[in-house]
C-alpha cells in the first residue's frame, strides 16, 4: 500500500514535467540552447556550427564575405534536391532518378529553346513539366504497380541519363540565357550570386510548412509510418505517393537548370549527377530524415547539405589535395555523425525522452 | 646573427625543402611561413652561402637567392579528372617545379569531369587567395566568367592540357589539339588508301578531345581519298571502351584502320588489336603513353602513339606562374606547345624505363 503511494512521488523529479519547468526557469542563452536542442534538427545544427567554427579558426579565408559567396553553390543545389527527396524518403521509398532528371532537364530546355523555338521561360516550364510527368510515372510504378522504388527509379535514372546522351549526342552546349552578360532570366534561374540560395531557402520553407501543417504533409508522414493504417483511415495513398514523386522530380529538374545556367554549359556527362544524387540523399539522412520512412525534416536536409558544403569548401580552402579529399571527407562525416548521435542523446535527455 | 646561425638556418631550410612531405596535404602553410620568416631575413645570403658551401643552386634551396626575396607562393591546379593516372606525371611536374622554386601547390577539381565542381574549386582557389591558378579548360563556356573574376581579383590564371579560345587565361601549356588531330589524319592517309576507318573518343564534345577528332576528319576530308570515318563514343572506363571498340570492329570487319583520340581508349584499342589478332591486318594508332600502351606498342599491336608530354603540362605552368609572380608580372607568361611527338615501335624503347616523367614511379628521375 505504502509502496504504491510512493511510486508517483518518486517518479516526479525525473518525469516529463521536471526538465520542462526547469527550462522555463532558466534565463538567457541556456534557454536558447535548450530550445535549439529540442528541435529535431538540433544536433545537426550544433555539429554544423562546430564544423564552421573549426574551419574559421584553422583557415584564415573561411569566415569571410567572399567565402560566403563561394560556399553557396557547395550546398544550395543539394538543399533543393534533398528537399524533394525528403518527401519521397518519408514515404519509406527512394528516388534515384533525380540524377537522371538533373541531367535531362537542361538538355530538354536547350532543345526546346534552340530547336523548337520556345523562348526561355516557356522552355523551362515545359522541361519541368516533363520532369513532373516522369515523376508521375515513377509514382504509378511504385504505388499502383507495386515495383520496388529503388529498382524503378534506378531504371529511370539510367533511361534518362541515356536519353540525355542520345538527344545531346554526347556534346556539351552553351546554356541558353546562361551566357555573360546575364539577363534577368539567367540571374533568376541560378546565374545570380544569391539566386540558388534564395530558391533553396524559399523551397525549404514552403515544403517544411507543407510537411508540418498541411493535410498533404500529415498524410505523407502517416503513409511512411503505417501505409495500411493510413489507407484504412481513408488516405488516398497512391495519389499522395504519386504527388510526392512528382515534387521530387520537379526539384531535380529545377536544380539541373540552375546548375546549367550557373556554369553556362549543359554537360551530358552522367558521372557528375550520380555523385550529386549521392550527396543529396546523404544531406537528407544527415539532416535527420529516416531511410526507413515515417519521419523527416526539410529544414534538416538544408542543414545537412550545409554541413557537407562547409566540409568540402573548408577542406579545399585548407589546401587538401584531391587525392586526399574523399578520405578526409569520409572520416569527417563519420566523426561528425557519431558526435551527432551523442548530441541527439543529450537532446532527448533534456526534453524528457521526447 | 653569427655565421653558424646562417649555416644552421640554411641546413634547416634545405631539410625542410627536401622533405618528402612537401607535396602532401595537411602540410601546414603557417609552419612554412614561420620558417620562411626566420630564414627570410637571411634569404639574400642563403644563395651566396650555398655557393660558398659548393652546393649547386639547382639542388633545391638556392632559388630564394636567385630570384631575390619573395614569399612562398601557393598555386592551385584545377583539373577535370583529378585521380586519372594520365595526370600523375603532370602532378610530378608540378611537385618538381615547386621543389625547385620553393613554392607549394594544391591539386583539386573534379574526379569525373563535372564542370560545376570545377567552377566551385576555382572559386575556392580565388577565396583562398591563391598566388596563381592553372586550370584545364575542358569546357568552352563554363570557365570564362570565373576566370575573369579570378583575374580581376589579381590572381594570374593559366590554362594547361585543354584550352578554350574565348577564355581570358594568360597562356596555354599543352598540345595544339586540332593540329595533333590533323597530323594523326596525315598518318592515316599515308597508310590507308580507301575504306572505313573507326575513330574512338571517350567523351565526344569535351574540349580536350573533340578538337583532335575534328582535326582527323578535316585532314581525311582534305585529302580527297575515298575514306569514310565513323566516330564512336567509348565512355571512360577501360572495360567499357574495350567492348565498344570490339563491337565496332565486329560490325565493320572491312575497316582498314582503327584510331583512338584519347589515352584510355588507345590502351583499350591496343588490347583489342591483341585479343582479336588484328596486328598486321588493320592499321591502328592513338594518343598518350600508359604503361600498357607502351608495352603493346613495343610489341607492334599499334603503329604509333602521340606523346603530349604531360610532365611539362605541370612543370611549365608552375614555372610560368612563379616567374610571373616573382617578376611582378614583367615576365613568365608564354604559349607553350608541349608537343606532338609520334612514338613508334622503333622509338618506344626509352619509354620502357620506369620514370617520374611518365608517372610510372614516384622516385626522382628515370629508374636506371
Amino acid at each position: 500500500m505504502a509502496s504504491v503511494a510512493q511510486e508517483p512521488a518518486s517518479r516526479e523529479p525525473g518525469g516529463p514535467e521536471g526538465p520542462a519547468q526547469e527550462r522555463r526557469a532558466l534565463p538567457g542563452w541556456r534557454a536558447v540552447g535548450a530550445r535549439l536542442l529540442a528541435l529535431r534538427e538540433g544536433s545537426i545544427i550544433v555539429i554544423t556550427i562546430v564544423t564552421a567554427i573549426y574551419f574559421s579558426v584553422n583557415t584564415s579565408n573561411f569566415f569571410t564575405g567572399e567565402n560566403l559567396e563561394t560556399l553557396l553553390p557547395y550546398f544550395a543545389p543539394f538543399a533543393i534536391l534533398a528537399a524533394g527527396e525528403v518527401f519521397v524518403m518519408i514515404l519509406g521509398e527512394i528516388d534515384l532518378s533525380i540524377a537522371g532528371l538533373y541531367l535531362f532537364a537542361p538538355i530538354l530546355f536547350y532543345k526546346l529553346n534552340t530547336s523548337v523555338g520556345l523562348s526561355l521561360v516557356p522552355a523551362v516550364i515545359v522541361a519541368l513539366l516533363a520532369c513532373m510527368a516522369v515523376g508521375a510515372i515513377n509514382g504509378v510504378f511504385v504505388s499502383v504497380v507495386g515495383v520496388n522504388s529503388f529498382v524503378v527509379t534506378l531504371g529511370m535514372l539510367f533511361t534518362f541519363e541515356g536519353l540525355s546522351l542520345i538527344i545531346s549526342k554526347g556534346t556539351p552546349v552553351a546554356t541558353p540565357g546562361g551566357q555573360p552578360p546575364l539577363g534577368t532570366f539567367g540571374k533568376v534561374f541560378g546565374g545570380g550570386t544569391y539566386s540558388e540560395l534564395i530558391w533553396a531557402v524559399a523551397i525549404v520553407v514552403i515544403l517544411q510548412i507543407v510537411l508540418m501543417f498541411s493535410r498533404w504533409g500529415v498524410y505523407t508522414v502517416a503513409i511512411g509510418s503505417n501505409k495500411l493504417g493510413a489507407s484504412e483511415a481513408g488516405v488516398r495513398v497512391n495519389l499522395v505517393m504519386i504527388r510526392n514523386y512528382m515534387l521530387c522530380s520537379l526539384t531535380a529538374g529545377l536544380v539541373g537548370v540552375f546548375e546549367a545556367v550557373r556554369s553556362a554549359t549543359v554537360q551530358p556527362n552522367p558521372a557528375g549527377p550520380n555523385e550529386i544524387l549521392f550527396l543529396a540523399v546523404a544531406a537528407a539522412v544527415i539532416g535527420g530524415t529516416l531511410l526507413t520512412g515515417g519521419s523527416g525534416t526539410v529544414v534538416g536536409a538544408l542543414i545537412g547539405a550545409l554541413f557537407l558544403g562547409i566540409l568540402k569548401d573548408g577542406l579545399i580552402l585548407q589546401g587538401v589535395q584531391a587525392t586526399y579529399l574523399l578520405f578526409y571527407t569520409g572520416l569527417a562525416v563519420i566523426v561528425a555523425m557519431t558526435a551527432n548521435v551523442f548530441v541527439g542523446r543529450v537532446r532527448r535527455g533534456q526534453t524528457g525522452g521526447g | 646573427m653569427t655565421d653558424s646561425d646562417h649555416v644552421h638556418e640554411t641546413l634547416e631550410r634545405l631539410d625542410y625543402i627536401d622533405r618528402p612531405a612537401a607535396d602532401r596535404p595537411g602540410f601546414s602553410r603557417r609552419a612554412f611561413l614561420r620558417r620562411t620568416a626566420l630564414t627570410g631575413v637571411a634569404a639574400g645570403s642563403v644563395g651566396g652561402l650555398l655557393s660558398a658551401c659548393g652546393t649547386s643552386a639547382s639542388s633545391g634551396g638556392g632559388s630564394a637567392g636567385v630570384f631575390g626575396s619573395h614569399p612562398s607562393y601557393k598555386f592551385v591546379f584545377v583539373n577535370h579528372v583529378t585521380t586519372n593516372p594520365f595526370f600523375t606525371p603532370t602532378q610530378n611536374g608540378i611537385a618538381d617545379a615547386c621543389k625547385l622554386l620553393g613554392c607549394t601547390y594544391q591539386w583539386t577539381g573534379s574526379e569525373n569531369s563535372d564542370v560545376s565542381q570545377m567552377v566551385n574549386a576555382l572559386n575556392s582557389a580565388v577565396t583562398a587567395k591563391a598566388d596563381g591558378i592553372a586550370i584545364s579548360l575542358v569546357d568552352l563556356h563554363a570557365f570564362n566568367a570565373p576566370v575573369e573574376k579570378a583575374l580581376a581579383a589579381g590572381i594570374p590564371v593559366v590554362a594547361y592540357n585543354a584550352d578554350a579560345p574565348a577564355n581570358k587565361r594568360l597562356s596555354y601549356s599543352g598540345q595544339d589539339l586540332k593540329l595533333a588531330g590533323e597530323e594523326m589524319g596525315a598518318r592515316i592517309i599515308a597508310v590507308v588508301p580507301e575504306g572505313e576507318v573507326g575513330l574512338f573518343i571517350d567523351t565526344p564534345g569535351s574540349a580536350n578531345l573533340q578538337p583532335r577528332i575534328e582535326g582527323v576528319e578535316k585532314a581525311v576530308k582534305a585529302s580527297g581519298k575515298p575514306i569514310t570515318t565513323h566516330s564512336v563514343a567509348t565512355g571512360t572506363s577501360i572495360p567499357g571502351e574495350i567492348s565498344a571498340i570490339e563491337a565496332y570492329y565486329k560490325s565493320h570487319k572491312s575497316a582498314k584502320g582503327l584510331y583512338s583520340v584519347s589515352g584510355g581508349s588507345t590502351e583499350s584499342l591496343a588490347k583489342v588489336m591483341q585479343s582479336l589478332g588484328l596486328r598486321g591486318k588493320v592499321h591502328a594508332g592513338g594518343f598518350d603513353l600508359t604503361e600498357q600502351t607502351i608495352k603493346l606498342l613495343g610489341e607492334g599491336y599499334i603503329d604509333f602513339t602521340i606523346d603530349q608530354q604531360p610532365y611539362l603540362q605541370g612543370f611549365i605552368p608552375t614555372l610560368q606562374l612563379f616567374l610571373y609572380k616573382v617578376s611582378n608580372s614583367q615576365t613568365g607568361i608564354f604559349e607553350a606547345n608541349t608537343g606532338l611527338k609520334f612514338v613508334t615501335k622503333e622509338t618506344v624503347e626509352p619509354y620502357k624505363a620506369k620514370s617520374r616523367f611518365e608517372g610510372t614511379t614516384a622516385t626522382a628521375g628515370v629508374v636506371k
